[in-house]
């Protein structure tokens, strides 16, 4: 467990950038104690301070996970997000999509949002923008990315692909495995 | 006789050969032969059939025999052939006829089957008078179906793959949709007398009602009653209304029963409503619903008008988690009412609109609900609030109309509308009887009333009067209760509606002092402000008290049985003015009372007509005196345009006392009545003294109560907290405990003083304040348990409190200690069991370590926020460190409130008095400063040189000269031509005269030094250049190019514009002295120029000949020639050019 490089570091943040923009600051610097970015097995955790002391304690290569994992590292070194991070991504989400409930289930089983299963969506959302997925009912489901703009969504015919699908919550069951 | 088959014969073979050939095995009858042939005629195949008689045996022989024998080239074959056609149709035929012999077999056993059923009753195949399924008797497979019709039951067989052999078809199961076409033949119905039992007459209740004589109100339930009070109401509201005002008025009613329950629920003594707050929630709920259901309807419309289904949210859009629903339905409600009020806002003579009811309205129904629970009795009262609902749905739909209609003039309107508004109070009345007679009535009622809706107010307001002085008359016990139950209204009012109850009382009792005659609408305002004013709350008590007495033993069917027959009575006299006949009886006697009012106008001495003419009524009839009753219940309300739904309860209730009195009294004889009246009138005379005397009291009262208000309120105002709906209720409810602990001790009074006839209202009164007492005790006990439980939290806080000992590190540690022993008193841990060494030992070792910790990860952090930066591409502040950010703790703005007695929320206090010490002083200064003038500095830095033409005149010089030695320099081994530029201006500038010009400090010639300057200048700037750069031309080289062309005259050109610039110049030189001496001497009279400005004298100069005009002529001519020469030189030269060009 070692804290990020200057690099991984860069690229993290250009990626949760997408999702939250500026409020990463709110992730860093926060006003309720030290939380902290730890690079563990390629994966980031997120920590507070207190959990990275007692972390400490355990040998390298027994520890499995630690605080909340944010994403890993790839080969080729890209950061790639998972959705152990909804979490703490949610609430500063900058742009939304609301999944009606009947694509809802089709969304948590890995399927990309249609644009009959749109909902509702942040208006001026760029496309390729990272987006937060919610059901109607304000729960957040999971990391996508807006395949079209905001005004392309209105207009594209119903069985289109308006938000790709990154992670979701059924991911938790799906492939608890690797999930760390 | 066989018929055989012959093959494979030649076709030589004739039919004779056949028959000798057959012959021996038998006789041959007939032999047939064929013969194929194909196309051309050749004969390739013959046969034949023989029809021969012959023996089996002998058949034998001969296939044996013959059969595959040779004949004549062919092999025989023989086979046994079918008939022959003919035969076979013969065989048919004859068939045929012998079946015809057999039909009337057949034709035997069906008539024994119809026979056999004929003996079972069957005609026809059909039996009469049986039930469809019953077996034909004798007849196994026979079943009688619908109309008596008797079907076969069939046996059909199954299918292959199916699992039974047989289906059993019984036609009598699926007989039921047949239906009849043939008309004719039916049955002749039984008449329905004959068919239906009849109901033998009894004289109760529900005899009456079997028989189709239903009593004329019915109490609808609330449901059911409101829908039908909407729809009414926009019947009578037509085409004004829009449909879109519906929900509001529902909603509104809604609200008003709301109220009603809300007054209800805050006194203790009057739970028995319980049930109607009951059904208020479920309209409330239902209410909800539909709400829901039209704004999810408005929001789906709204989307599918904006691109189908798709939302569009903006970047602030807020997700709620987990409070979806409820709560914005109720904001929307809420809003809904806001709505309803702002748009009924009543006329300005009427009161201001009651306050919305939602806050309290829920906490009511919480409390009636819990009250219900012991308040479920009878029946009787169930209906009764019912009732009181409908009343009080009525009224509202009233009240709206009031505040719609344009109010005409009152006189006319009572006149005409006096009858209707008989029959409204019939339908008072009603719901009065309905009550004691525990009945129902259809909605026709409401349906009618409210077609009578807009005279209604007036004649109320009249029968209010009447109702007055009916109770008065009536008994004091009566006018007591009624007064009370009228009194209660204002308190609720006063405390919403902000007046005060002083100006009431004043107004009341100006009203009460002034004539009847003055501005009607204010003094039925007034009169019922005034009404109200009585003290309350024992007259509920007492009626329902004697209601359940009254119950009990059965009185209201007297009263009941005792009515009716008077309807009967009166129902001769009425006149029917488009009334269902089922209220018919019940307006007959509000009609009675405006006739009484025509035909004795001068029966009484008191200050009404109505009043006698009421009084008088209600001695004929007592029955009446309720429907004036009644009818001031519900003109209060209108009137008012606030229904006090408390008081309405009483009112209804005291209806019904009211109705039940009169009873004992309508089997008195007729003459004791002008007695009675005489009596009645003096008791109410005495009786509007004492109301006077009354309501003086009252107004004391209230100003003391509210004195006392004000008091408590300032003292339990430990805990602030804005804006939540219990504190409210809890002051309401302070209020009315407040207004109900005070009027006990008058109303003993009055009761003391009445002079009470009848023994029940003084049993009433005992109870009444028996109840007081209870009611009194109750709050009391409420009161002492909040208290308690005020004084229980702080108890509770002092416990939850750390105690010092506990505190800290170590003190943690104490405390799991002391956890362990639990309650222990033995193991009480003490400041003592503290250890503080090593704590601090702990705290002093590890501190080191932790702040190097904090050190890296702030490091860390604020590298991650650098990168942070980098990777937004914006310059964000941080936060920085903890201390800081232990300020910036998460708070909900939304949920803030504003707190005095924190010292964190003085931020929001708006500092006044600081602003304005700031702005006296600022003032001040402010004024100082404005008189104080802007300082100027007396430093005043110019700089003028004296002599400029030594600043300027010299720097060309040198410039020149130095130019020229650059150009020396530079441009030695350059064109001679340059040379000869850079000479002439050296010869130039050394001229004298130049020299003396320039010591003149003023040049006028522009041809001379100066453009030779420009020319060395422009020299010199662009030498530089010319070096590095080679394509471009030199300027000055293009300037001696314009020289080289016309080579030879330059020179003389040169020459002479220098003699001509040197002789100019002298002359300015010249001229330039003396004007400057002149201008020295002289003063200026011209702002240009001066009285003898050399520039006049010399500026022609410029464009006029210098020299004499034959000289130059001498100098063209001489000129002329040499440029005439030059110029054919050049014209050949070009021609010569042209013309080798042209021949190359």
């Amino acid at each position: 467990m070692r804290p990020l490089t200057e690099e991984e570091t860069k690229t993290m943040f250009e990626k949760l950038s997408k999702y939250i923009g500026e409020n990463i600051k709110l992730l860093v610097d926060r006003p309720d104690g030290s939380y902290c970015f730890r690079l563990h097995n390629d994966r980031v955790y997120y920590m507070s301070e207190k959990i990275l002391k007692l972390a400490t304690n355990i040998s390298r290569d027994k520890l499995i996970s630690v605080g909340t994992c944010f994403g890993k590292f790839t080969k080729t070194n890209k950061f790639r997000l998972h959705i152990t991070a909804l979490d703490f991504l949610a609430p500063y989400a900058k742009f939304k999509v609301w999944v009606k409930p009947g694509a809802e289930q089709s969304y948590l089983y890995g399927n990309h949002v249609l644009k009959s299963g749109l909902g509702r969506i942040t208006e001026n959302t760029n496309q390729y923008q990272g987006v937060v997925v919610y059901s109607m009912a304000d729960v957040p489901l999971g990391f996508g990315v807006a395949a079209k703009t905001t005004q392309e969504c209105r207009r594209v015919d119903p069985m289109s692909i308006v938000v790709f699908h990154q992670a979701d919550i059924g991911e938790f069951i799906r492939s608890e495995d690797t999930l760390t | 006789m066989r018929r055989l088959y012959v093959g494979g014969l030649s076709h030589t073979v004739t039919q004779k050969d056949l028959k000798d050939r057959f012959g021996k095995f038998g006789a041959v009858e007939d032999v047939e032969l064929r013969t194929r042939k194909d196309e051309e005629g050749v004969p390739y195949k013959t046969f034949g059939y023989i029809n021969i008689d012959i023996s089996d045996a002998d058949l034998k022989k001969c296939l044996t025999v013959l059969n595959k024998s040779k004949w004549k080239g062919g092999t025989l074959q023989i086979e046994a052939a079918k008939d022959s056609f003919l035969d076979r149709l013969a065989q048919e035929r004859q068939d045929a006829a012998t079946q015809r012999l057999l039909q009337p077999a057949a034709d035997d056993k069906s008539h024994k089957l119809l026979d056999s059923l004929d003996k079972a009753g069957v005609k026809n195949f059909t039996m009469k008078a049986a039930v469809p399924g019953t077996e034909v008797p004798g007849h196994e497979d026979w079943v009688v179906s619908k109309f008596g019709r008797v079907l076969p039951i069939l046996q059909l067989r199954g299918q292959k793959g199916g699992k039974s052999r047989t289906l059993k078809y019984d036609p009598s199961k699926y007989c039921h949709n047949i239906r009849r076409l043939d008309q004719k033949t039916s049955d002749e119905a039984t008449p329905i007398t004959q068919l239906t039992w009849e109901v033998q007459g009894g004289d109760d209740d529900i005899s009456k009602k079997r028989r189709g004589e239903f009593p004329h109100y019915k109490p609808p339930k609330p449901k059911k009653s409101r829908t039908d009070v909407v729809n009414s109401h926009k019947a009578a509201g037509g085409a004004s209304l829009k449909p879109s005002v519906t929900p509001a008025d529902q909603s509104e009613s809604v609200q008003l029963t709301n109220r009603s329950q809300n007054g209800v629920g805050l006194r203790p003594a009057q739970e028995r409503r319980t049930r109607f707050a009951d059904s208020d929630s479920e309209e409330e709920i239902r209410r909800l619903v539909t709400a829901q259901q039209t704004s999810h309807d408005a929001l789906r419309q709204g989307q599918e008008e904006e691109g189908g289904t798709l939302e569009v949210v903006g970047l602030d859009y807020m997700t709620k988690f987990g409070q979806k629903g409820g709560k914005e339905e109720e904001d929307y409600d809420s809003a809904d009412t806001d709505e309803i009020l702002a748009s009924r806002n009543p006329p300005p003579q009427l009161t201001p609109t009651p306050p919305s009811k939602e806050k309290p309205a829920v906490n009511d129904t919480v409390r009636n609900r819990k009250t219900r629970t012991e308040e479920m009795k009878t029946g009787k009262q169930k209906v009764e609030e019912e009732t009181d609902v409908t009343f009080r749905k009525v009224l509202s739909t009233q009240d709206k109309e009031d505040a719609r209609k344009p109010k005409p003039s009152r006189k006319i309107v009572v006149e005409t509308s006096y009858a209707e508004s008989g029959s409204d109070e019939d339908k008072d009345h009603d719901s009065a009887d309905s009550e004691s007679s525990d009945s129902d009535s259809s909605d026709s009622d409401y349906d009618a009333m409210f077609s009578n809706v807009t005279h209604l107010e007036i004649s109320m307001a009249d029968l209010q009067k009447l109702a007055e002085v009916a109770q008065q008359s009536e008994t004091t016990d009566d006018d007591i209760t009624a007064a009370k139950n009228q009194s209660d209204p204002p308190e609720p009012r006063s405390a919403k509606k902000g007046i005060t109850p002083e100006e009431i009382l004043a107004s009341i009792m100006g009203d009460n002092s002034s004539d009847d005659d003055g501005p009607r609408k204010k003094k039925r305002k007034k009169k019922c402000s005034k009404k109200s004013q009585l003290p309350a709350f024992q007259g509920t008590k007492v009626m329902k008290e004697m209601e359940k007495q009254e119950d009990e033993d059965g009185f209201c069917k007297d009263l009941n049985s005792k009515e009716t027959k008077f309807k009967h009575k009166v129902t001769e006299d009425q006149e029917n003015q488009g009334k269902t006949e089922e209220r018919a009886s019940e307006k007959m006697k509000t009609v009675a009372s405006p006739q009484a009012l025509k035909t004795v106008p001068s029966v009484k001495t008191t200050e009404h007509e109505e009043d006698s003419s009421s009084a008088t009524d209600e001695d004929d009839q007592p029955v009446s005196v309720s429907t004036p009753l009644s009818s001031t219940s519900s003109e209060e309300d209108e009137t008012e345009d606030i229904v006090h739904p408390p008081a309405l309860h009483r009112d209804d209730e005291e209806q019904r006392v009211v109705t039940e009195h009169p009873l004992p009294r309508a089997a008195l004889a007729p003459k004791e009545e002008e007695e009675r009246q005489r009596k009645a009138n003096v008791r109410r005379l005495a009786a509007v003294q004492q109301r006077q005397k009354e309501a003086e009291e009252h107004k004391r009262l209230i100003q003391g109560a509210l004195a006392n208000l004000d008091a408590p309120a300032a003292g339990a105002g430990k805990h602030i907290v804005f804006g939540s709906d219990d504190d409210d209720d809890e002051e309401d409810d302070e209020k009315e405990q407040l207004t109900v602990s005070e009027p006990t001790p008058l109303t003993k009074t009055l009761f003391q003083g009445s002079q009470s006839e009848d023994e029940e209202t003084d049993e009433a009164a005992a109870k009444n304040t028996k109840k007081e007492k209870l009611l009194k005790s109750s709050g009391r006990l409420l009161f002492d348990g909040s208290e308690d439980e005020e004084d229980g939290d702080e108890d509770d806080g002092d416990m939850f409190d750390i105690k010092p000992q506990f505190e800290g590190r170590a003190g943690q540690k104490l405390m799991e200690l002391q956890s362990r022993f639990g309650t222990d008193e033995r193991f009480r841990m003490d400041s003592r069991f503290l250890e503080e060494d090593g704590d601090k030992d702990e705290t002093s070792e590890t501190k080191p370590s932790r702040a190097e910790d904090d050190e890296a990860l702030e490091e860390e952090r604020k590298k991650n926020l650098s990168i942070l930066q980098s990777v937004l591409g914006s310059s964000e502040q941080t936060c920085s460190s903890k201390t800081t950010s232990k300020a910036k703790k998460f708070r909900d703005v939304s949920a803030l409130h504003y707190d005095p007695s924190r010292e964190e929320h003085a931020a929001f206090e708006t500092k006044t008095e600081d602003v304005k010490k700031e702005s006296k002083s600022a003032r001040r200064k402010k004024r100082e400063e404005a008189q104080k003038l802007p300082e100027v500095s007396k430093e005043i830095y110019y700089d003028v040189s004296g002599d400029l033409k030594d600043v300027f005149g010299q720097t060309t010089k040198d410039v020149a000269e130095e130019e020229e030695k650059i150009n020396w320099d530079q441009v030695d081994e350059e064109e001679p031509k340059q040379e000869e530029t850079t000479t002439l201006s050296s010869v130039v500038s050394d001229r004298p005269t130049e020299e003396e010009e320039e010591s003149s400090g003023f040049k006028f010639s522009f041809f001379g030094d100066d453009a030779e300057m420009e020319i060395t200048e422009t020299a010199a700037e662009y030498k530089v250049e010319s070096i590095k750069v080679s394509w471009q031309q030199d300027p000055r080289f293009h300037d001696s190019s314009s020289e080289e062309e016309d080579e030879d005259d330059a020179d003389e050109q040169e020459e002479d514009e220098e003699q001509s610039s040197a002789t100019c110049s002298a002359t300015t030189s010249a001229t330039n002295a003396e004007s400057k001496q002149e201008t020295t001497s002289k003063v200026d009279f011209f702002f240009f120029f001066h009285a003898n400005d050399s520039r006049l004298t010399d500026g022609p100069r410029l464009f006029r000949r210098v020299s004499e005009l034959e000289e130059q002529r001498e100098q063209w001519e001489e000129r002329r020639s040499s440029l005439r020469l030059e110029y054919r030189k050049k014209h050949k030269d070009a021609k010569r050019r042209l013309v080798s060009s042209l021949r190359s």
